[in-house]
Parts: C-alpha cells; sequence; structure tokens
C-alpha cells in the first residue's frame, strides 16, 4: 500500500508547489526584465540606423542640451530613411579600410591563439610534467588580470620591440593572452585520460593523439575559445586606442568615437554593420559559446 | 548541420558583399575628390603691363572768329577735318557782304567829314588865342610904358623942387607954399609907382589868363587831331569798324571765302550754312605748330606701378602711329589719377584718342605663385598641398594658408608669410572648389 497522506500534510505539500511556481514566475519576470534591459540599447539600434537627422536631432535634444524634458526613442522611425546605410556602405571607404582592419586583426589574433594557445592547452592537459600547476597558475593570474594593470609593460615592451603603432602592438599580445589557453584546456580535461592511455598502449605518437583524438574531442572547446576570443576581439578598443596611433591601422571599434554626436543616425548603421559579422559567429558558434560559458563558469 | 552551412554561406556572401562594397565605396569617394594641380612658390618678379586708354587734347587751338551779323553761305569743313593752310573754311554771302561794307564805309567817310571838321575849328581858335594873348601883351606894355614915363617925369619935377627950397629966413607962406609943392610930388609919385604896379599885376593876370586860352585851344586842337575827344567807346567803335571794313574787304577780294592761315585739325565747328555769325567763334582748329597733350585716367592700383618720368608708348586707334614719351604728371582727382604727357610737336596729328601702354618690374620676390592659385577666405589666401595621415592611410590635402598679398598682376602673384617656405606645394588649379582640409588628387 503506498503511503497515505494526511490533510495537513497534503496542504502543506500543495502549499510548497504553489510557492515553487511562485518562484519560478517571479525568477521568470526578473529575468526577462533585466534581459530587456540589458537588450534594450540593441533594440534601439536598427531604429536608430533607420531614422533621418531631423527627427534623431528632435529625439536628442535634451541629451545635445537644445531641449527639455526626456529624450522618448522611437522603436519604429517615424520618418525611415536609408541614407545612412547609403551613406556609409557607399560613401565611406575609411568605415571598410577599418572592417577589413578589423577583420585581418581578429583572424591574425585567432589564427595566432590556435598556433600558440592550442598546444599549450593541450599540455596542460594531456601531460603531467614538473612546475605544471604553478605555470597553470600564472596563467590563471595573467588571465584576471585586467588590461589597465598590463597597460604600462606592454606599451615598455612593446617599443623596446619597435611594434609601437603597428598592428603586431595589438596582434602579439592577444595572440599570446591566457583566456583561450584556458577554456580549450578545459575543453580537452573533458577528454577521458583512459582514451588517451590507449591510445598510447596501442603505440600512437603525442602528435597523432594530439591531432586524432585531441582536436576532435576538444572541437568544442577550442570553438568556444575561437568564438570568444572573436567577440572580445573583434570589438577591441583599449589595446588599439592605447598602441595604434596611426588611423589607417585602427580597427572599426575605433571608428564610432570618431562620429559625432550629430551623426547619431550613420553611428547606428555603423553599429548595424559591425554587428552583423559578430551575429554570424554568435550563430555559429553557439553551441560551442555556450559549452565555452560553461567552461568558464568552471573556472570561477 | 544545415544551418550551420547555411549561415556559413550567409557569412560569406556579407563578407563578399563588404569586399566589393570596398572597391565601390573606394571608387565613389575618388570620383568625388577633387583634383587639383599644384606648383612650387618662386622667386620671381612680377611684371606689369598697364593699359589705358586716353585721349588727345590740344593746348592752344586757334579760334576763327566770324564778323558779327554776317551771313554764312556755306561750311566747308567738319569737326575732325584735317585742314592746310589756305583751305576754305567757310564762305560768306558776298551781297551781305559788300551791302555791310558799303554801309560801314559810308559811316567812316561820314566820320572823316566829321573829324576834319572838328580839327579845323579847334586849330582856328588856337590861333585866335594867340592873336588876343599878343594884342594883349603890347597893349599892357604900352600902358605901364606911359605910366613909367611919367613917373620919371614927376620924378625930375621932385629934384627941380627941391633945388628950390626957400630960403631960411623966407615967409612962412613961402615956406609952406614950398611944402605943399613937394606934398603933392610925392603923393603923384606915389600914385604913379602904385599905377606901375598895379599895370604889372593886371599884365600878369591878363597874360595868365591868354596863356590858358592858348593852352585850351591847342589841347581841343590836338585832340581833334588824334581823336581823342571820342572818348574810350568812341574809339572802340571807330577802330571796330575799320577793322569790320578792313575784315569785308578782304573778305571781298577773296569771293566771301575764309581761308585757314594754318595746317591742323578741325575741333568744333559752331557754325551752319544760313545763320547768321555772332560775336562768338564761328571754328576751333587745332595748329599743328601748337602743342597736344595726352590724358589718361588709371585707377589708384595703377598708380603704384606708374611714375612721373616713365617712359610710355602711344598707339592710336586707327593708325600704325605708335611714339614713346614720357610721362609729365599724375594728379588725383576724385579716386583715381590722371596721367598727363606732353606730346613732341607733330606727333597725334588729327588724333583725339590713344592708348598708354606701359611695362613695368618689380623688385624680385621670395614667393610668387600664379595668381589663379589665390583665394578669399575674407582675406588672400592659398592652399597647399600636403600630405596627411588618415583613416584611409596617406592622402594628399589641401590646407589653407592665409598670406599677405605684395603685388599681382593678371597672372602672377607675390606673396608673403612667415610660414611659407619655396619647397610648399601651392594649389594652382582645381576641378571643383575647395574648402580647408578637404582631400583631393593630383590631377593627371
Amino acid at each position: 500500500m503506498g503511503n497515505r497522506l494526511t490533510a495537513p500534510a497534503w496542504i502543506s505539500r500543495g502549499y510548497g508547489r504553489w510557492r515553487k511556481k511562485k518562484m519560478a514566475w517571479l525568477a521568470a519576470a526578473v529575468c526577462v526584465l533585466s534581459a530587456a534591459l540589458i537588450c534594450a540599447p540593441l533594440l534601439m539600434i536598427p531604429g536608430g540606423s533607420l531614422m533621418d537627422g531631423t527627427e534623431m536631432k528632435r529625439i536628442l535634444s535634451p541629451i545635445l542640451g537644445e531641449g527639455q524634458g526626456f529624450a522618448v526613442w522611437h522603436l519604429i522611425p517615424l520618418y525611415p530613411t536609408i541614407d545612412h546605410f547609403y551613406r556609409l556602405l557607399i560613401e565611406s571607404p575609411a568605415f571598410y579600410r577599418l572592417f577589413w582592419n578589423t577583420v585581418g586583426m581578429t583572424a591574425a589574433i585567432l589564427l595566432g591563439q590556435l598556433v600558440v594557445g592550442l598546444p599549450s592547452a593541450w599540455a596542460f592537459a594531456a601531460f603531467r610534467f614538473r612546475g605544471r600547476d604553478f605555470l597553470f597558475g600564472l596563467y590563471v593570474v595573467l588571465m584576471l588580470l585586467p588590461f589597465q594593470v598590463m597597460l604600462l609593460p606592454q606599451y615598455i615592451v612593446l617599443q623596446e620591440l619597435h611594434l609601437y603603432n603597428h598592428p603586431a602592438a595589438v596582434i602579439l599580445p592577444a595572440v599570446f593572452s591566457t583566456f583561450p589557453v584556458f577554456i580549450m584546456y578545459r575543453g580537452f580535461t573533458q577528454i577521458d585520460a583512459e582514451i588517451l592511455e590507449a591510445a598510447r598502449l596501442d603505440g600512437a605518437g603525442e602528435l597523432q593523439i594530439f591531432f586524432y583524438i585531441g582536436l576532435p574531442l576538444g572541437r568544442m572547446g577550442i570553438q568556444a575559445a575561437m568564438v570568444l576570443s572573436f567577440l572580445e576581439y573583434w570589438n577591441l578598443v583599449e589595446q588599439p586606442m592605447a598602441f595604434l596611433e596611426e588611423k589607417a591601422a585602427w580597427p572599426l571599434s575605433l571608428y564610432l568615437p570618431q562620429i559625432t554626436i550629430e551623426q547619431a543616425g550613420f553611428a547606428f548603421a555603423v553599429a548595424v554593420m559591425a554587428l552583423i559579422p559578430a551575429l554570424f559567429v554568435f550563430a555559429l558558434g553557439q553551441d560551442a559559446l555556450e559549452e565555452g560559458i560553461a567552461y568558464i563558469g568552471v573556472k570561477s | 548541420m544545415e544551418s550551420k552551412k547555411k549561415l556559413w554561406r550567409g557569412f560569406a556572401l556579407f563578407m563578399a558583399v563588404m569586399l566589393i562594397m570596398t572597391y565601390v565605396s573606394r571608387m565613389v569617394y575618388v570620383s568625388r575628390m577633387p583634383r587639383v594641380r599644384w606648383s612650387s612658390p618662386t622667386a620671381a618678379s612680377i611684371r606689369h603691363k598697364i593699359v589705358s586708354e586716353g585721349t588727345v587734347e590740344v593746348v592752344n587751338s586757334q579760334a576763327v572768329i566770324g564778323l558779327d551779323g554776317l551771313l554764312v553761305k556755306e561750311v566747308c569743313v567738319a569737326a575732325g577735318d584735317r585742314i592746310e593752310a589756305g583751305t576754305v573754311l567757310y564762305e560768306v554771302d558776298m551781297e551781305d557782304v559788300r551791302a555791310q561794307l558799303d554801309k560801314l564805309e559810308a559811316q567812316e567817310q561820314a566820320w572823316q567829314n566829321q573829324e576834319q571838321a572838328k580839327r579845323r575849328d579847334t586849330a582856328t581858335d588856337a590861333v585866335r588865342a594867340q592873336e588876343d594873348y599878343d594884342t594883349t601883351v603890347i597893349e599892357l606894355d604900352r600902358k605901364i610904358a606911359e605910366e613909367t614915363k611919367k613917373l620919371e617925369e614927376l620924378l625930375e619935377d621932385l629934384d627941380t623942387h627941391m633945388f628950390r627950397i626957400p630960403e631960411e629966413d623966407a615967409s612962412d607962406e613961402i615956406w609952406i607954399a614950398w611944402a605943399d609943392e613937394r606934398l603933392r610930388l610925392d603923393r603923384e609919385i606915389a600914385e604913379k609907382k602904385r599905377l606901375i604896379e598895379d599895370g604889372q599885376l593886371e599884365k600878369e593876370k591878363i597874360l595868365r589868363q591868354a596863356d590858358r586860352n592858348i593852352e585850351d585851344a591847342r589841347r581841343a586842337q590836338s585832340a581833334a587831331e588824334n581823336g581823342l575827344d571820342l572818348g574810350v567807346s568812341g574809339v572802340s567803335q571807330v577802330r571796330d569798324r575799320q577793322e569790320r571794313i578792313a575784315f569785308l574787304t578782304e573778305l571781298s577780294q577773296n569771293e566771301g571765302k575764309v581761308t585757314a592761315k594754318s595746317a591742323g585739325d578741325v575741333l568744333d565747328v559752331m557754325m551752319q550754312s544760313g545763320m547768321r555769325m555772332g560775336t562768338d567763334a564761328v571754328l576751333r582748329y587745332a595748329d599743328d605748330t601748337g602743342s597736344r597733350i595726352f590724358r589718361t585716367v588709371i585707377s589708384q592700383e595703377q598708380k603704384g606701378m606708374v611714375h612721373t618720368g616713365d617712359t610710355v608708348r602711344l598707339t592710336f586707334p586707327g593708325s600704325a602711329e605708335e611714339t614713346s614719351e614720357t610721362i609729365d604728371s599724375i594728379v588725383q582727382e576724385n579716386g583715381s589719377y590722371t596721367v598727363t604727357i606732353r606730346l613732341e610737336p607733330g606727333v597725334a596729328l588729327g588724333r583725339t584718342e590713344g592708348v598708354m601702354e606701359l611695362d613695368t618690374t618689380s623688385e624680385i620676390y621670395d614667393f610668387v605663385v600664379p595668381v589663379r592659385a589665390l583665394h578669399n577666405d575674407g582675406s588672400n589666401a592659398v592652399y597647399i598641398l600636403e600630405e596627411k595621415e588618415g583613416i584611409l592611410g596617406t592622402e594628399l590635402s589641401v590646407r589653407s594658408l592665409t598670406v599677405r598679398l605684395l603685388e599681382q598682376n593678371e597672372e602672377y602673384a607675390a606673396v608673403a608669410d612667415e610660414l611659407m617656405s619655396d619647397d610648399m606645394k601651392i594649389v594652382t588649379d582645381c576641378d571643383q572648389e575647395l574648402r580647408n582640409g578637404d582631400t583631393v588628387k593630383e590631377w593627371e
């Protein structure tokens, strides 16, 4: 016979379910509100990019000190126009210059991280050697250091290497970033150690193990590292601002600060175009990204 | 997996479009970019060619005065005509000439007769006055002589009487009679002396008056002979009549034709056929022997390049004549300047207009640029072509540099500024209007 619930117990259990459901709704509501708050600037971008100058100026007049009250944004412009996109895509070769700078810079960084970081991560994950924990701890410490802390040392080193005001000044420090090593390391650690041992017993060399077992099985970690790195370096601002004086070498992320508030519509169009590659990469690496975020959780 | 492929294709397509648009935007950008030509400033001088149209003026023109009231039959010349000595200027009506001549000659004859009669009368008056004078002198002299003789007789009587003085013991009666006689003689002598003196005074008075009469008569005679009695207006009338007679006589001899006394150019004709001439000049012409001047007006800017004493080239429209003359004066008049050149005799005969040309060369300036390189943005400025580091890399851009304009002609301008150097690239030509900071490309 099953357990028979007494009336007070039933009531108590019902109250518990109702309470759980209520908490779930509350949590959902908080999440939705937070998401809406976070996504609000993103929602402004498409509308702003299609808004004509007059309307934009009227909306922003309180911000510009030319009007009273608050700026009230129109998600759907009253007078939509593609003028900003026309000007950006047809009449602004500088945008393309910076766009391709960013593409090149990001590609070089990602490639460099694959070349440098991938073996490092594999080494940490697959081998046990003296000082490994210390070295890995050092990696973690370096990963945790904010850019502002490393700014001056990096500047001095780059000056000594005569790399200041050269794209390499941004690329090289990023190539040797420890964050992707950590993410990829976490991916590699998901591989069962017995598989690697079995491969060794079967006579596979270390390179074979790396290429035929490590890379396929640690793919998600690598992808996560690449996606996260792409998103970080696609929007890189501080490093190029600090190390690149020559505008011709700037990435796209420094194009927006060049645009004045009077050209806000144009700036929104630039933001839309800058967002598209990131959206593609995000969509392509969404699964890996989720896993990468999970690895970051492991890190924390 | 399929969706991932689509995403990859979409991403690839996006990048391909971006690549294509990169070229498109660059082409659009370049196609709209102003194209410029440039040159560096050079050290040179500025040459000026001043061309100014002016007029040829006659300093002393000959005026032909007609005879007042004479009828013009035909005008033979017009303004601008070239005339030689003896050229018939105009003809007058001969009947009119003869009628006026007859009338004037009759007046002259009557006047002459009147004057002769007047002279005769005054001569007679003078002779008579002299005769009266002479007669009076003789009469007075005779009277004085008579009284003098009587006085002498009385003096002799007195001397005789003095010898007849009575004795001391003579009676009183004798003494009284002697004394009375002497007293009478003294009184008569004194009376005669007084009469003689009065006669002398009377003579002097009468002779003075007679002299005056003679003098008056002679003066009247002289005035009549010299025509002074006519007065100023009278003399003028006589002379005028005589001149008119002489002119009409000459006209009559020339059959009414008035000719030019010397060669020259007719400037003005102030008469017409059929009109009667007035007292003013009827024709004015520039005598070849007289001097001419060329006048032209130059601007204040040109004034700085033209100086008194400069040698200029003068040409005359419609003529191959060309001459070099010296500027005599430059006078400011109403904000502009009048240049005056005294022409050599025989130059610009028959010309009323001329063109002055002057070539001047300035000092050597450090920076001379084509004048088309100048633009005005409130003050004179030039665009300097510079390399500019921008997002697109090293590009050419223009920067406006304010300069001081020292001198310029139609092609070149001398400018100065502390920031100028001879290796600067100054924009000289552009296919669009430039603004400071514009990105440009070189004109191939």
